[in-house]
């Protein structure tokens, strides 16, 4: 993935990924086959999916949470994670 | 002439919320004498359902977000007039369905009284579009419009294997969601891009945001949904929702036609449009922003 920034911010920068709550996830994998941008990765040893690559998602799309049939998908806050986006642009410079 | 309101449900056997579905849909067959769908039958021989597809809008009952009535709907071609997600009904009215298969008392309770609400809300809005339809001669959905929006747009475009991709020249501004704004005055026009609707393909239904609703910036303002997903509208401006595009309600396919013309979603009444302007791109910055979006991801 090429993105390296969000509205001129550095991506790694932004906490926005999804949570997986392991009590209710029953690792139908719906989420990582929708998923384009590999934010998750498969554990089939342990059965166990994991948020490998949270700086690939897409800040505020929250679209693999609307295929998850158990909920056990959430995310952060948008309106604090727009806070600190608007905070890290001023400190940045964009 | 409106078409009739049929049922089709999450069959939900070996899950409390699709059991719940079940029985929201059982109580609307039953009781309100609408025609339902079996989702087994309709996906091994749709063509039992040919002739009442036809004649039919379909109230899509969903257990949970696998969305499979939905996404049986889109298979079967069902034109999709409302739809429910069980599991959010669930949630709003805070009731907890347990493990067991077999509905609690409570949970039957909720089951009558939503087919209650449901068949109210299909007789307004049959009445509702009844009334529209007669009033406008070409029969197409009203859209109240507050602003002044170009009525012809010169795009920029360009091709990744079979897909074409325009953008908008002029005022319009966009967020890197893929959602655009045109603003007039205090008053914004907000819809999606190209990428939004061809990463969805067929969209097959539109759940507007409310009128008189506060949004924020980068809030949701309503969603599209596909077969493959579910598209929330990320509010590009913060404001109160004033108008919704009332014709993709009946006619969703118009976000595929031109997203940016008759496909447009909402208008806001603006909050504070210099502050939301800064986390916004220009035309030529959303270009670029896209091409490389595109080039990385297949849709």
């Amino acid at each position: 993935m090429s993105e390296t920034t969000f509205m001129g911010v550095t991506r790694a920068k932004i906490p926005w990924a999804p949570v997986i709550d392991y009590e209710k996830c029953t690792f139908c994998l719906e989420c990582d086959k929708f998923c384009p941008h590999k934010v998750y990765e498969v554990n089939r040893e342990e059965r166990r999916l994991v948020v490998a690559h949270p700086e690939h998602c897409v800040v505020f799309c929250r679209a693999c949470s609307k295929t998850c049939g158990p909920d056990a998908l959430s995310f952060p806050n948008k309106t604090e994670v727009t806070d600190l986006i608007k905070r890290l642009r001023k400190e940045e410079g964009a | 002439m409106m078409k009739r309101w049929g049922i089709l449900p999450c069959n939900g056997l070996d899950k409390p919320a699709g059991q719940l579905a079940r029985e929201i849909a059982l109580y609307l067959a039953q009781d309100q004498a609408k025609t339902l769908a079996c989702p087994v039958f309709l996906h091994s021989a749709p063509s039992v359902y040919a002739k009442v597809k036809e004649e039919t809008q379909w109230l899509v009952l969903d257990g949970c977000n696998t969305r499979c009535a939905s996404k049986l709907a889109a298979e079967a071609g069902f034109a999709v007039g409302k739809k429910i997600n069980v599991s959010e009904l669930t949630e709003k009215e805070n009731l907890k369905l347990g493990r067991s298969l077999r509905l609690e008392p409570e949970a039957l309770a909720l089951a009558k009284r939503s087919a209650l609400d449901l068949a109210a809300a299909l007789f307004t809005a049959r009445t509702d579009r009844e009334e529209k339809t007669a009033a406008i001669p070409d029969g197409k959905g009203q859209t109240d419009s507050g602003v002044d929006f170009p009525a012809s747009i010169t795009y920029t475009e360009f091709r990744q294997d079979k897909f074409r991709f325009r953008v908008p020249q002029g005022e319009f501004f966009f967020n890197e969601n893929d959602c655009w704004v045109w603003v007039q005055g205090q008053r914004a026009r907000v819809g999606v891009s190209d990428y939004v609707q061809q990463s969805l393909s067929d969209i097959i239904f539109f759940s507007a945001p409310e009128l008189g609703a506060e949004v924020e910036q980068f809030g949701v303002l309503g969603s599209l949904e596909s077969s493959k997903a579910v598209f929330e509208v990320i509010a590009p401006v913060a404001g109160k929702v004033v108008a919704v595009n009332e014709e993709l309600e009946g006619s969703p396919e118009r976000v595929n036609e031109n997203p940016y013309e008759q496909g447009w979603i909402a208008e806001v009444e603006l909050t504070d449009w210099e502050t939301d302007r800064e986390l916004l791109l220009d035309a030529g910055q959303y270009l670029e922003y896209l091409k490389n979006k595109v080039a990385d991801f297949h849709v």
